[in-house]
């Protein structure tokens, strides 16, 4: 028995020996300061890796990491679970930043001099998202991403269709598509998430931008503010396919690809996947018109990705410099390039022709934020907008979005109404 | 003999103790971390407060989380029939004198390891596309359209989906368990005149019923949890209708900021399927020892 | 080998029987194939479309996917896992399975039994923060820790198949030993363990197939080092945005391999059981 019992203690003690060997592999090389960024869109991972190396080849004292991992937020959030912090993270303006905002996670780099130069709209829009108004600025906005509507234009130039600017014309452009035997809209609300797209793209016009802070402070409710969204959205539903739900947001690319329909009411996310399967496509956008005032129309655009620095972060300098890189022209420009997005930053860039239709909005500077950055993830709202469309019972939704929000937000409203509280004993 | 019997007992102490403290320290210990989180509003980061019970009460009167039990329970019940009965029928059958059994193995064990990237994207255009124009072609309405894109009948697709991908692992389970079976028990059957169906009923089942409720609280486990299937194929939808608790414990409490509340969920859940499970093991035990 | 008339002809039913079955997995298998080879630009959503074969059969899609995945990195790192992690669950799991099955008539080891087994029904989700915090401060947040925390999320099952398959083999040959004079020690090893064989072989396909797949568990564990297993490596392919599925399912065809290979030979195992000589 010892014999045997002794040969297997070996073996574990070796075993246990030769952990800690393998995990000292990745040190620092040589004393440069070792910046890392972890960024969420995996989908970049081609032009982070090429900023990584041009970084690394043109500067001597700071080493940097870029990852771009699937699924950064679940890595993030153990990362800092386990309070191990990445010097810089690259994230979307959404309720994750305002999280991350509101756990201190982050560092104010409003003294941070590139800040000069972003576009202020995207500045308004990141202050917007912080839960209770706090100082500074913690986010350094990249690129936006802008949501309307995605149309064939050679189908559009072919059959002499105008851009609507109203929800009239849209509906009468509709009509006429439909008349020719075209399907109008394409949907893949099987993925819920897409139910969202045509949602925010209406909801910046329909609904006040700050509508959920208004709810969070007793102001007003969801069925008064989304009860004309929620009609219209129901009124695209016959311009589609007949069951959108049994298709899913690839099945929808492919489908817009093929010509099987005329637009498609999505992100300019979307443009890869849809040029990939028919390079050819010539797509142009549009503004969603959702009213019947032509100049009430806004385009729905949000922080798509931003730099923060997080409150770790041991060498401040380091990491403003690694910014600067990043914020340069050619650099931002070769992001925008590759991922059909809007820049952040004030200046000349040249734009994908995907965005014409969209290009005086951005120019002139009249955008406004997607709902959704509002809502918190596990209120699900994708999920309770497919159920809307499926039941098509509005009374039903908007009071379930009410509840809903409640329950959801208890503890963010408690904190908004106490700031409030605080703000007004203060006067 | 009572020397042997200190050795023997003394020997099972020394293996169990240090087994059970591996065990202690990797899946007890962060149980009763993560439960202490259920008391808490905990987003998974950050600071967080203690709420009491507020979690506990909160999950009794949600709606969607008894809409999620209702969902797994129904799926796992129904899949454990179907994957039980036909991994059974597998396994006899690949365990049967046959030609080609290597390749019959090897090639129902595919399944299992097929990614649920490619076995959500194939079923998804299976259950999308190519059933709708079967149903079309024979006339069967009620499947013109997709299964997954009605709330009613969604949760028909998953079980499907489910049943493929765990058929294999259910028969190679039995079919080790057909190897305990000794040749001479059918021989003797033989003699009596006990073949097929009698011959399994009376035999062979007899002697793999430990296998039999070992697969059972396998599959009641394995479809309690559903995930990955749910991901691959509906992610929830439609209309919320295939949401399995893991799916929102997952969803809602890590990628979502409900860290708090759906720990508390994590615990009912846990406490749920350990009644359930261990009354089944206590049942399948009481019919071992009947026999 | 007796071979009568009855045996044959049932024989026959079943030989159609599994081929009839085998159609939901070639069907299957035939469109992972047929994607795996074609381009993005070959999709389309109409089924003669999608049945299609490829319009050029290269192997472009396999050499780019194992490209992104950095193939025979991630490849060597999940071998690693995998291997570890069987045989570690073999050599532990066996020897607790047994302990724990021979003593189904102590109330202690039937406590430790189902406190063990209940393990199994932990959902991970509450696990994962914990874990992730324990390990790092452990110094395990690394592919040491992930097959630790393997060997011990696989313990329920396997010591539930392992003392499941004890109640089979008899007592006697294990008092036969001892009257020879052996300690428990060495008759579990000398005899029981061997007598497992097909165990072993059932518990090692299905601990390398659940580790093989397994995405979560290096996720959290390993999230911050560059290292890779093949399952992370292959998420790279699919995004909220976009999916590239010919590069994504030519990867997966590829990594489907090894394991299958270890399945037949395994399966091989299983067959071999010595239990029938044994009992006789």
């Amino acid at each position: 028995m010892k014999r045997k019992g002794a040969r297997s203690l070996a073996f574990f003690v070796c075993l246990a020996a030769i952990a800690p060997t393998v995990q000292g592999c990745g040190e620092a090389p040589d004393g440069k300061i070792e910046v890392e960024i972890v960024q969420y869109k995996p989908e970049a991972a081609n032009y982070f890796k090429t900023v990584e190396e041009a970084f690394n080849a043109s500067h001597d004292d700071i080493h940097l990491t870029i990852s771009s991992p699937n699924d950064a937020m679940a890595i993030l959030k153990t990362r800092f679970i386990r309070e191990d912090y990445p010097d810089i993270i690259g994230i979307g303006g959404d309720i994750n930043y305002s999280y991350f905002v509101d756990a201190d996670i982050l560092a104010d780099i409003s003294g941070y001099a590139g800040m000069q130069d972003v576009n202020e709209g995207y500045l308004d829009i990141a202050e917007a998202l912080e839960l209770v108004p706090v100082d500074g600025t913690y986010i350094l906005p990249y690129a936006a991403n802008a949501a309307g509507i995605l149309y064939n234009r050679e189908m559009f130039e072919a059959h002499g269709w105008q851009i609507p600017e109203t929800w009239e014309e849209l509906t009468a452009l509709c009509d006429e598509i439909a008349a020719e035997g075209i399907l109008p809209f394409y949907f893949g609300f099987k993925d819920i998430w897409t139910c969202l797209a045509p949602w925010n793209a209406m909801a910046v016009e329909l609904a006040p931008s700050d509508a959920t802070k208004q709810v969070n402070k007793g102001l007003t409710t969801f069925t008064k503010e989304y009860g004309e969204l929620s009609e219209k959205y129901l009124a695209l539903l016959p311009y589609g396919p007949d069951d959108p739900f049994a298709y899913s947001y690839n099945d929808a690319c492919t489908a817009f690809a093929r010509g099987e329909s005329a637009m498609y009411p999505i992100g300019s996310y979307a443009a890869p996947q849809i040029l990939s399967v028919n390079p050819d496509l010539k797509i142009d956008s549009f503004v969603m018109p959702a009213s019947d005032a032509a100049d009430g129309r806004t385009l729905n655009s949000g922080i798509d990705l931003g730099f923060c620095v997080t409150a770790a972060c041991e060498n401040k300098e380091a990491a403003y410099e690694v910014l600067d890189f990043l914020y340069a022209d050619e650099n931002l420009q070769k992001y925008i390039d590759a991922q059909t997005s809007v820049p952040c930053k004030k200046g000349t860039f040249e734009l994908s022709t995907l965005l014409e239709g969209m290009s005086e909005f951005i120019a002139g500077g009249n955008m406004t934020d997607y709902q959704d950055h509002y809502y918190p993830s596990e209120m699900s709202v994708d999920a309770l907008l497919q159920t809307f469309l499926i039941e098509q019972d509005k009374d039903a939704f908007l009071k379930n979005f009410d509840t809903s929000w409640q329950r959801y937000n208890r503890d963010i409203i408690r904190m908004v109404q106490e700031y409030e509280a605080a703000q007004k004993s203060a006067e | 003999m009572s020397k042997h019997e200190n050795e023997r007992k003394r020997t099972f102490l020394l293996i169990t103790i240090p087994i059970l403290a591996l065990f202690i320290c990797f899946n007890t210990i962060p149980l009763i971390r993560g439960a202490m989180y259920s008391f808490t509003n905990s987003r998974g980061f950050g600071s967080h407060d203690w709420v009491g019970l507020r979690n506990y009460i909160d999950l009794f009167s949600d709606a969607r989380v008894g809409k999620s039990y209702w969902f797994t329970i129904k799926l796992a019940l129904v899949t454990t029939v179907v994957v039980n009965v036909l991994s059974l029928i597998l396994a006899l059958g690949l365990n049967s004198k046959i030609r080609a059994k290597g390749f019959f193995r090897g090639a129902y064990f595919l399944p299992n390891i097929l990614g649920s990237l490619v076995v959500g994207y194939i079923f998804n255009y299976f259950f999308t596309y190519i059933v709708p124009a079967l149903a079309d072609m024979t006339g069967i309405t009620s499947l013109s359209s997709s299964i997954l894109s009605s709330p009613g009948k969604a949760w028909i697709g998953v079980m499907i989906v489910c049943a493929w991908q765990a058929i294999a692992m259910n028969t190679i389970i039995y079919i080790s368990g057909l190897q305990t079976v000794p040749e001479d028990v059918y021989e003797a059957g033989g003699l009596d005149g006990a073949t097929g169906w009698k011959q399994f009923k009376h035999l062979t089942f007899p002697l793999i019923i430990p296998f039999f409720s070992i697969n059972m609280v396998l599959c009641v486990k394995n479809f309690l949890m559903v995930f990955d299937q749910i991901i691959a194929l509906t992610k929830g939808g439609p209309a919320q209708s295939t949401e399995s608790i893991s799916y929102l414990i997952y969803n809602n409490g890590m990628s979502g900021g409900q860290f708090g509340f759906q720990s508390a969920n994590a615990v009912v859940f846990f406490i749920v399927i350990v009644v359930i499970s261990v009354a089944q093991m206590k049942f399948s035990s009481s019919k071992e020892e009947q026999l | 080998m007796k071979k009568t008339s009855t045996v044959g002809k049932s024989n026959r039913t079943v030989m159609v029987l599994l081929i009839l079955g085998l159609s939901t997995i070639i069907f299957p298998l035939y469109m992972t194939v047929v994607i795996a080879f074609k381009q993005p630009s070959e999709m389309t959503n109409s089924i003669s479309g999608i049945l299609s074969l490829p319009k050029v059969w290269s192997l472009n899609n396999f050499k780019e996917a194992m490209e992104v995945t950095d193939f025979w990195n991630s490849l060597k790192n999940s071998l690693v896992i995998s291997v570890l992690t069987v045989g570690l669950s073999i050599l532990i799991h066996s020897l607790m399975g047994y302990t724990l099955g021979r003593n189904k008539s102590s109330k202690f080891y039937r406590f430790v039994y189902l406190f063990i087994v209940s393990g199994m029904f932990v959902p991970f989700a509450i696990l994962m923060m914990p874990l992730a915090k324990q390990t790092a401060e452990m110094g395990l947040a690394n592919w040491f820790g992930v097959i630790l925390l393997y060997v011990v999320f696989y313990m329920p099952m396997n010591i539930m198949l392992y003392s499941g398959y004890l109640t089979n083999i008899p007592l006697a040959l294990e008092e036969a030993a001892r009257v020879d004079g052996a300690s428990t020690w060495r008759t579990y090893w000398e005899i029981i363990f061997p007598i497992m064989k097909p165990m072993h072989a059932t518990v090692a396909v299905i601990t390398a197939l659940a580790v093989w797949n397994d995405v979560m568990t290096p996720l959290i564990i390993m999230a911050g080092s560059s290292e890779n297993t093949l399952p992370l490596a292959q998420l790279n392919f699919q995004s909220q945005f976009g999916t590239n599925y010919n590069l994504a399912f030519a990867s997966y065809l590829l990594s489907l391999i090894p394991i299958l290979v270890f399945y037949v030979i395994c399966q091989k195992q299983i067959l071999n059981g010595v239990v029938n000589g044994a009992v006789k």
